[in-house]
């Protein structure tokens, strides 16, 4: 016998270790702080007396008092109407923009995410200009139109039904966005398979289109339902008008002074146990019919011909956009430039005092700025780079506690704005970390709450790039730092800066924390807006509003721009 | 079940003409693939037959009936056909029982023929302990079957198939070739087989139509598509070929590197360019001085064994280079001087271009 | 609470320091400091902290047009107005204070119990400005220098004259409880708004509960702040207030907008804003400097013309075509019954209105 003597060389180990490790526990530790810590004070709070002890009396006066009782009961009606209403005008929309020759499909998902970046508690204050009962300016034209006398109004948005239709207008995108991709992914060979067995259009749509879309729809409607009950702008400002309280707003007010902080912390449980539960029943429900599309090649949908009726559906589409894009934003630029802002700006009543007011009379109209800048550039840097870490190592698996990882960078989407505010508050307020009052405690605040949006994007993003890309580069004598930094970070590129202005766009618009969180030297834009509806400051609100949508737009613009640039270029071979 | 003809046919898109004046009748109970290419036109011919895409110009016939014009274009849902689509387009939300009697619930069958009809569908497929499993849970040859099941039950009158074995593995993918024409002749249904994969072609069909750039190139059987390609695309497509330059010389002849070739196929005319194909495995080799008519001298420019057979590269003395297959046994170092034999009847003079 | 270790309740200030601090306001301790004058000195040392911060209840442009007088006057120091309701004025700075944030430099309440309690927490520092030694009745100052009446106004009805004749106009709080008038009154709230808060106060004892519980019938439209019922009438969303600030009546009727105090029969309710100064104030100078400018005839004056409200500082001059505080029947303001009471009051409150 021979033997084969090849010299195996000894696998030369290198010896400065790879940084990658330290990194990731590092993260782990972040995120640790970031949920973990606000969540377990709450919960320590939610159980304990006034002195200190252990209790159940919180939860006890929760349920039996009726000032608990029916903003609970209030809030899950509300969050539940408007889930339906956008399954009920979103799904169709949705369908009416993937899947037929309507004119203008573009235009009305670019109005879409308009609505979508609005700041719910902005089109609150909007819906107050248009359908206040006597002074809104819809009130004023039916009026006008019918004669009707004073005190007769058409709408009422100092109502429940008015505060569910304003929820619904910001929170339908979410509805829409999910069933328009889900049916843009839907191969059209699952629609063609049943044409060609047979299916009439109807029999397809009701058998295959419907209920492969339907999973979305309900994620859709999950994320509405848990958007309208975690929500704090918008009943603040239409709910206490109308004399009711929803359950964000009774734990802000739990605040006011003499704070009941232990009665607070019990209240934001059951939002945080009921949006766990949907979490969870969303998995069963779904159980395991793969909605996951099977099959590689992802042919053309094919398109449904309206005929004449496309021209219809179109009008019903803007119509609908009319709610939350064309009126409130024309409420809002009126209000700018009339001395009134319940009246329509015509020759004899426009101003530009109201600019001048916001730019140089008001005060805190720079620092909020300032900081919103500050804390978006910030809150979108840090977050995207921990979303793209935690991404990264569940993607690749890269280290053993990975789905800890994503675990903990999902789990903020459990967590309301307003609760995690409470969680921050008690947190950050003690030693050994005192950051109440810096904008540190809001920059947290933010990232934790954009972080499990940003992770999934990159998530999907980091999938999309074959592991061999990288390890090619690690063969080659690269350590996983560096192959991440040459190979994937650049195929990355467009997401990354999607992802960056995601969180802006999120911070700019978030309200319910920050609420719980500022200070006068870390005012933001949102609060500040807020606190001047508190004094009915309708047209500096007005001017203020819409140099936050300006901004917002710009920065989506900017995204849309790169992604469009850069994608061709950039997108990996296949 | 009936005939198709394709009369005509045109689509255009845009200015771009995918399916380009294709003409073909497909008989009775007869399997025909169209092999071509990818972008060659071949789905989309498939797809103007389901009537999921109507023509620009031309008709399509069932039997006597009129599916497909430009004017008027029956919906596909009424053409009483079955389609197995590349990605097999099985619905996940169903499971395999109830994506297989799909079509049969939508033609208002009862219960019980339904039943019935399932399970010697289930039966024939081998499918019948995974008809409770989700299409996610089910392997890509599992898959395969499902679709075919689905596409059979409902008995169409037509039957196509759009590229139905690309995603399977190599193995799998000759096994159920068999499978398909096994299942062909169990039902003889009026089959169109649209794929890119020349044996797949070979093994399944009763006629071929080699397509190119939206044309049909040219149709007939295996044998004929194999042995007599009438253009040098059919040629090069089918099978390995050497496709040669020569110049007319008279009817019948072409001059090749200063050698007179008699050949078979399309009308020589003296004087013009005229392409002549060749099958390695009909040269034959020589290492001694052969006469007669239609033998070349070349050198070998290399040779490799193959274990069965032996692949030669020879170059002819104009520099074109010719692929040889011989017996294994039939060793001629490289370098060396070697006559080729081309009989006349396997030179294929093919149309010029 | 009084153990030696940090309990986690001195993170809050909770209700049971509230009852403390409540239990101390009593106790006299006579020890004015003496009246100071704006000096070089003072200006000076103010310019090197550059920024005085204010936290106010005054309607956002009264405040900020002070702080704008306050800039000229005094160039190189800005004025930092943070305008929010009364009532979160004091859990902004519960807050704060309960987490080591020393952001305040001047307070200004409209609910004058506020700095009674503050006062008891030994957090505002004597400091006597000098117009308030010389001018300002005793009633108006506290005995221990920390703070004084910088602004007085009342809490009054006010109606919409384009939507309500003059003769229909209610003439007294009993007149709200009209059915004629259900839908149509717009009210704040005393758990956002001091000013509403001294009002309740003063309504329930010198009216009882029950009107209270009458106008619950009313479908009233509940704001938060004083400050917005006057922009709801004069935008005609609602035709009557049935509290709000007279101020911006004032303010909005010599704007041109068609709105009207009443000065109810029953009485109106006194509002007292008092202005004090942190001890931990981060610019203790600026402060002192602010506070001095404050009480100014300049800039009380400043607070008549452009702000609508009342003074006690005998130099300025009433408006006219308004009515002088001399000739309306108001009701007596009693900061530390308010303070006493608050919770109760916030608590009986929510319980008619239920929000």
């Amino acid at each position: 016998m021979t033997t084969v003597a090849s010299t195996v060389p000894v696998a030369r180990r290198r010896l400065g270790f790879d940084p990658s490790k330290p990194v990731l526990v590092a993260f782990a530790v972040i995120l640790f702080a970031l949920i973990v810590m606000p969540l377990s004070w709450l919960m320590f709070y939610a159980f304990s007396s006034k002195s200190g002890g252990f209790t159940l009396d919180n939860f006890h006066r929760l349920v039996t008092d009726a000032a608990y009782l029916d903003p609970l009961l209030t809030t899950f009606a509300l969050a539940t109407l408007a889930a339906l209403i956008c399954c009920v005008v979103a799904a169709p929309m949705g369908w009416l923009v993937a899947r037929t020759d309507m004119p203008l499909r573009r235009t009305v998902r670019l109005l879409v995410t308009a609505s979508f970046v609005t700041p719910p508690f902005l089109g609150a204050i909007a819906w107050e200009l248009l359908a206040a009962p006597n002074s809104g300016l819809l009130n004023q034209l039916y009026r006008e139109l019918t004669g009707a006398g004073q005190g007769v109004h058409l709408l009422n948005i100092y109502s429940f039904t008015g505060l569910v239709f304003v929820i619904s207008c910001y929170t339908f995108p979410y509805v829409f966005v999910l069933v328009a991709n889900s049916l843009d992914r839907t191969p059209g060979d699952l629609e063609d398979a049943s044409a060609i067995l047979g299916g009439k259009a109807w029999d397809t749509a009701r058998r295959i289109t419907i209920p492969l879309a339907l999973p979305s729809m309900l994620a859709g409607a999950l994320v509405a339902f848990l958007q309208a009950m975690t929500l704090f702008g918008s009943p603040a400002i239409l709910a206490m008008p109308a004399g009711f309280h929803t359950m964000t707003t009774k734990i802000w007010s739990l605040f006011q002074f003499p704070p009941q902080p232990e009665l607070a912390a019990a209240a934001s449980l059951p939002l945080l146990l009921l949006t766990v539960l949907l979490l969870r029943a969303e998995h069963m429900v779904l159980g395991r019919r793969g909605y996951s599309v099977v099959g590689a090649k992802n042919s053309e949908p094919r398109i449904v011909r309206l005929g004449r009726w496309r021209w219809v559906m179109l009008i019903a589409a803007m119509l609908v956009l009319m709610c939350p894009v064309f009126l409130p934003y024309f409420a809002l630029l009126n209000a700018s430039f009339s001395k009134v802002a319940s009246h329509l700006v015509w020759f004899n009543n426009f101003t530009f005092h109201n600019l001048h007011f916001v730019f140089y009379e008001l005060s805190a109209t720079q620092l909020a700025l300032r900081n919103t800048f500050i804390l978006g550039t910030l809150a979108a840097t840090v977050g995207t780079v921990l979303a793209l870490v935690i991404a990264y190592v569940h993607v690749r698996q890269a280290v053993s506690g990975y789905r800890v990882l994503g675990f903990l960078a999902t789990a903020p989407v459990a967590i309301p704005g307003i609760v995690l505010g409470v969680g921050l508050f008690f947190t950050y307020t003690r030693p050994p970390f005192v950051l109440y009052g810096t904008l540190w405690i809001l920059l947290i605040a933010f990232v934790t709450l954009n972080m499990p949006a940003a992770y999934q994007q990159l998530q999907s993003a980091f999938k999309a790039v074959h592991p061999e890309l990288e390890d090619a580069s690690r063969i080659l004598g690269a350590t996983r730092l560096r192959a991440l930094w040459q190979i994937t970070a650049p195929l990355l590129r467009t997401s990354v800066i999607a992802t960056w202005c995601f969180i802006f766009v999120g911070v700019i618009r978030e309200l319910s924390a920050a609420v719980m969180l500022f200070t006068s030297e870390t005012k933001v834009l949102s609060v500040l807006i807020y606190d001047l509806n508190e004094s009915g400051d309708l047209a500096a609100i007005a001017v203020l509003g819409l140099l936050m949508l300006l901004i917002t737009f710009g920065i989506v613009a900017l995204a849309n721009s790169l992604k469009f640039g850069g994608a061709r270029r950039l997108s990996a071979p296949s | 079940m009936a005939s198709v003809e394709l009369r005509d046919l045109t689509k255009r898109y845009g200015d771009v003409a995918v399916v380009d004046d294709i003409s073909l009748t497909i008989a009775h109970g007869h399997l025909v693939c169209l092999l071509g290419p990818s972008g060659c036109g071949k789905t989309t011919t498939l797809r103007l037959i389901a009537g999921f895409v109507e023509p620009s110009e031309g008709e399509i016939r069932v039997g006597d009936k009129l599916v497909s014009s430009p004017t008027h274009s029956l919906p596909p849902e009424k053409r009483n056909m079955s389609m197995i689509f590349q990605s097999y387009a099985l619905w996940p939300h169903m499971t395999v029982s109830e994506n297989i009697v799909y079509g049969l619930k939508l033609r208002k069958m009862d219960r019980e023929t339904i039943g019935k009809k399932l399970d010697a569908i289930l039966a024939t497929t081998r499918l019948a302990p995974l008809a409770q499993r989700y299409p996610g849970e089910l392997s890509g040859g599992q898959q395969q079957r499902v679709a075919l099941a689905r596409a059979l039950i409902v008995e169409p009158e037509t039957l196509l198939l759009d590229e139905p074995l690309s995603n399977l593995d190599a193995n799998l993918r000759e096994e159920m070739r068999f499978e398909v024409r096994r299942l062909h002749d169990a039902y003889r249904y009026t089959t169109v087989y649209v794929t890119h994969d020349q044996s797949e072609a070979m093994t399944t069909a009763d006629l071929i139509a080699v397509m190119n750039a939206g044309r049909i190139e040219q149709a007939g059987s295996p044998e004929e598509i194999y042995d007599q390609p009438r253009s040098e695309f059919v040629a090069r497509f089918i099978g390995s070929s050497n496709v040669i330059k020569g110049k007319g010389l008279d009817a019948a002849r072409i001059d090749f590197a200063g050698t007179p070739l008699r050949c078979s196929g399309a009308k020589i005319n003296s004087g013009a360019p005229t392409p002549v194909s060749i099958r390695p495995h009909d040269i034959g080799i020589f290492a001694t001085q052969r006469q007669g008519e239609n033998v070349l001298l070349a050198t070998v420019v290399r040779q490799v064994f193959l274990g069965g057979s032996r692949d030669y590269m020879v170059e002819a003395k104009d520099g074109t280079q010719l692929r040889v297959l011989t017996a294994a046994g039939e060793n001629i170092p490289q370098g060396s001087a070697v006559w080729l034999h081309l009989p006349p009847e396997r030179c294929r003079a093919l149309n010029g271009q | 609470m009084k153990g030696s270790k940090i309990s986690r309740r001195d993170v809050l200030i909770g209700s049971s320091a509230l009852a403390a601090g409540a239990s101390f306001s009593t106790k006299v301790i006579s020890a004015a400091p003496p009246a100071s004058a704006v000096t070089p000195a003072l200006v000076e040392a103010a310019k090197k902290e550059g920024k005085v911060v204010w936290y106010t209840s005054v309607d956002l442009k009264l405040s900020e047009q002070i702080g704008k007088a306050f800039e000229d006057k005094y160039p190189g120091v800005t004025c930092k107005v943070e305008r929010t309701g009364a009532e979160r004025i004091l859990q902004r700075i519960g807050q704060e204070y309960s987490a080591n944030v020393h952001a305040v430099d001047v307070v200004n309440s409209s609910d004058a119990s506020h700095l009674v309690y503050w006062k008891d927490q030994g957090l505002l520092a004597p400091y006597l400005p000098e117009d308030v030694a010389k001018y300002y009745p005793d009633e108006h100052k506290d005995a221990d220098g920390t703070y004084a009446s910088f602004r007085v106004f009342l809490c009054v009805i006010a109606y919409n004259t384009s939507l309500v004749k003059k003769e229909e106009a209610p003439k007294s709080f009993g007149d709200l409880l009209d059915p004629k008038w259900k839908g149509k009154i717009v009210k704040a709230h005393p758990g956002y708004s001091g000013t509403i808060m001294t009002a309740t106060y003063q309504m329930s004892r010198d009216l009882g509960w029950e009107y209270f519980e009458k106008l619950a019938q009313q479908n009233i439209l509940q704001v938060q702040s004083a400050a917005d019922p006057p922009k709801k009438i004069a935008l005609g969303e609602r035709a009557i207030q049935a509290d709000g600030v007279e101020y911006l009546i004032h303010q909005e009727k010599e704007a041109g907008q068609p709105v009207e105090p009443v000065y109810a029969t029953e009485g109106t309710p006194l509002i007292i804003g008092p202005n004090g100064l942190f001890k931990a104030a981060p610019n203790p100078n600026a402060a002192r400097l602010f506070q001095s400018f404050c009480f100014s005839p300049e800039c009380q004056q400043l607070c008549i013309d452009i702000g609508g409200l009342r003074s006690v500082h005998p130099q300025i001059k009433e408006h006219t075509g308004r009515t002088p505080l001399s000739k309306i029947k108001t009701m007596k303001d009693d900061a530390a019954a308010v303070l006493k009471n608050s919770e109760q009051i916030k608590a009986r409150y929510v319980k008619i209105f239920r929000v």
